[in-house]
């Protein structure tokens, strides 16, 4: 407890000598109503011990603030961790109070997955590497696009990396050089299918089918109005069998797109997290939110469904997200 | 701008000509040539809106134009990657990160730009996709390519500038009136 007047001489020291790590939720100081219009303030001065003697480990410099300004030390209880909600948030600041910050951003999976939308999301990935397995090339990658709204797919492809090659110069490298050009092909020939249209399930499996089935989507645009229809890719997810290259990961930005998902990194030349991050550059226009599924052939010891945030900072999310059947 | 030599000045020229023609169609006022041997052999200018498509940007279009008419012509893979080698481009603003991956994956020789692109650069301003080294080729065969920025880079910014002024039709609705109404 202190004179008003200290607080900020106070709470300056205290942040140098004894910062508060790991509790920056935590307000440093609080202020109590008393009767009479009058307030009392109080102000953490440092963690207390976990063993019987609580006072053991107050610092000299700590102590010598105590002594100098006269405060009455008592020991407190605070919330270990930031509030998730403002109802978790008001809980909170009856202990002691704490700050809150609420999303500002609202994308779901973030806090973890409900079990149906983990059934959900399974479901699409398993459907995405059936999709690569049909192919008669060697380490394709295919691709779902889903409207997570109504859980419907706008658009799958498969990469066509080969697909005007003659035969004899076709070959199983994970992604030769001029076959990404093929990759690209289906990525954006993928993505934009699924921009101009309404929800619709359209399985496809070759890009010549992508692009029949985009030039009828075009005729029948112009029969569902185009404010029903989303800006570019927005809020759609996308499920990849492989991680996206460079190339392709900055086409689902320019796309909008909202959530990633892929089942096997590309160590050589994949961009959300083994070559380059793109979904951490903060000067893009778009960031989406990234999950990696782990498949139950390379699931690790904990078998249960877990999401578990590796990193926390906004639009820089990368999400280990193990689905168990 | 001195240091660039009049057939630099020239094929920019022709790129600028291509950001004005998207200009007059309402698209980021963005153009490219690719050049071989000296001479204009594709054009491209930015399609964003008309293909509701946001990755049909000046190079793709540029690029596309060329792999289908090799194709048509029956080159092979090899070929392919050996007429891209022979081939530079020259585009108003530095190409987007997936276009300086794609131009990479490619294999083109060199790339001449306008104004840099500070948001989505990724011929220096964000990543450096020009500069993986051709010998190690560690990103799955993409390959370096030099890269020379700057070249009347005024043009294109005016450009730019004149598009934004105007706004993009397309674009959805900014949030920010939506938090003055609530404070009406």
């Amino acid at each position: 407890m202190m004179e008003p007047k200290l607080a900020n001489t106070l709470i300056r020291r205290l942040n140098q000598i004894a910062p508060l790590e790991n509790l920056r939720h935590v307000k440093r100081i609080r202020k109590r109503s008393l009767e009479g219009g009058k307030s009392q303030l109080s102000v953490i001065l440092c963690l207390a011990c976990e063993d019987d003697n609580q006072w053991n480990c107050v610092p000299e410099n700590v102590q010598e603030l105590v002594n100098s300004y006269q405060l009455s030390p008592f020991i407190a209880q605070v919330c270990k961790y930031a509030a998730s909600s403002k109802e978790e948030w008001e809980e909170q600041c009856k202990l002691w109070p704490t700050s809150y910050h609420p999303l500002t951003y609202n994308i779901d999976g973030i806090m973890g997955f409900s079990e149906e939308d983990s059934q959900s999301i399974f479901s699409f990935m398993k459907f995405a590497v059936e999709l690569a397995k049909s192919s008669k090339e060697l380490l394709v990658n295919a691709a779902v696009v889903v409207d997570p709204s109504n859980k419907q797919i706008t658009a799958t492809a498969c990469d066509q990396i080969n697909s005007w090659l003659p035969p004899e110069s076709k070959h199983g490298h994970l992604f030769p050089a001029l076959e990404h050009i093929g990759y690209e092909y289906y990525e954006v020939e993928d993505v934009q299918s699924s921009s101009i249209t309404s929800p619709a399930k359209r399985p496809m499996t070759n890009l010549t089918n992508v692009k029949n089935e985009d030039k009828q989507v075009l005729h029948a645009k112009d029969s569902c109005s185009i404010s029903e229809r989303p800006y570019l890719c927005t809020g759609y997810d996308i499920f990849l069998v492989w991680e996206p290259c460079t190339m392709c990961a900055m086409a689902l930005v320019h796309q909008r797109i909202r959530r990633i998902f892929y089942a096997f990194p590309n160590p050589k030349a994949g961009a959300l997290g083994s070559v380059h991050r793109l979904q951490g550059e903060k000067s893009l226009n778009h960031h989406y939110v990234v999950f990696r599924i782990l498949l139950p052939g390379e699931l690790p010891t904990t078998g249960d469904t877990v999401a578990e945030i590796a990193d926390k900072d906004v639009g820089a999310d990368t999400l280990q997200c193990p689905l168990t059947n | 701008m001195a240091s660039h030599s009049t057939d630099t000045l020239a094929l920019m020229e022709l790129a600028i000509q291509q950001a004005k023609d998207a200009l007059q169609f309402l698209e980021v006022p963005v153009g490219c040539v690719i050049v071989q041997d000296g001479k204009a052999i594709a054009s491209g200018r930015n399609r964003t809106s008309e293909t509701r498509n946001a990755t049909r940007h000046a190079e793709m279009e540029a690029i596309d134009i060329l792999l289908e008419q090799w194709q048509r012509d029956g080159l092979s893979e090899l070929e392919i990657a050996e007429k891209f080698s022979q081939c530079s481009l020259y585009v108003t603003c530095e190409p987007c990160i997936m276009c300086a991956a794609a131009l990479s994956i490619l294999g083109i020789k060199e790339v001449y730009y306008g104004c840099a692109n500070d948001k989505f650069g990724g011929c220096g301003s964000i990543l450096s996709l020009h500069l993986q080294s051709s010998s190690e080729q560690p990103h799955g065969g993409a390959k370096g390519f030099t890269c020379t920025g700057g070249v009347m880079a005024s043009e294109a910014v005016s450009l730019l500038r004149s598009f934004y002024e105007q706004g993009n039709p397309n674009a959805p609705k900014p949030h920010r009136p939506l938090a003055r109404q609530a404070t009406d």
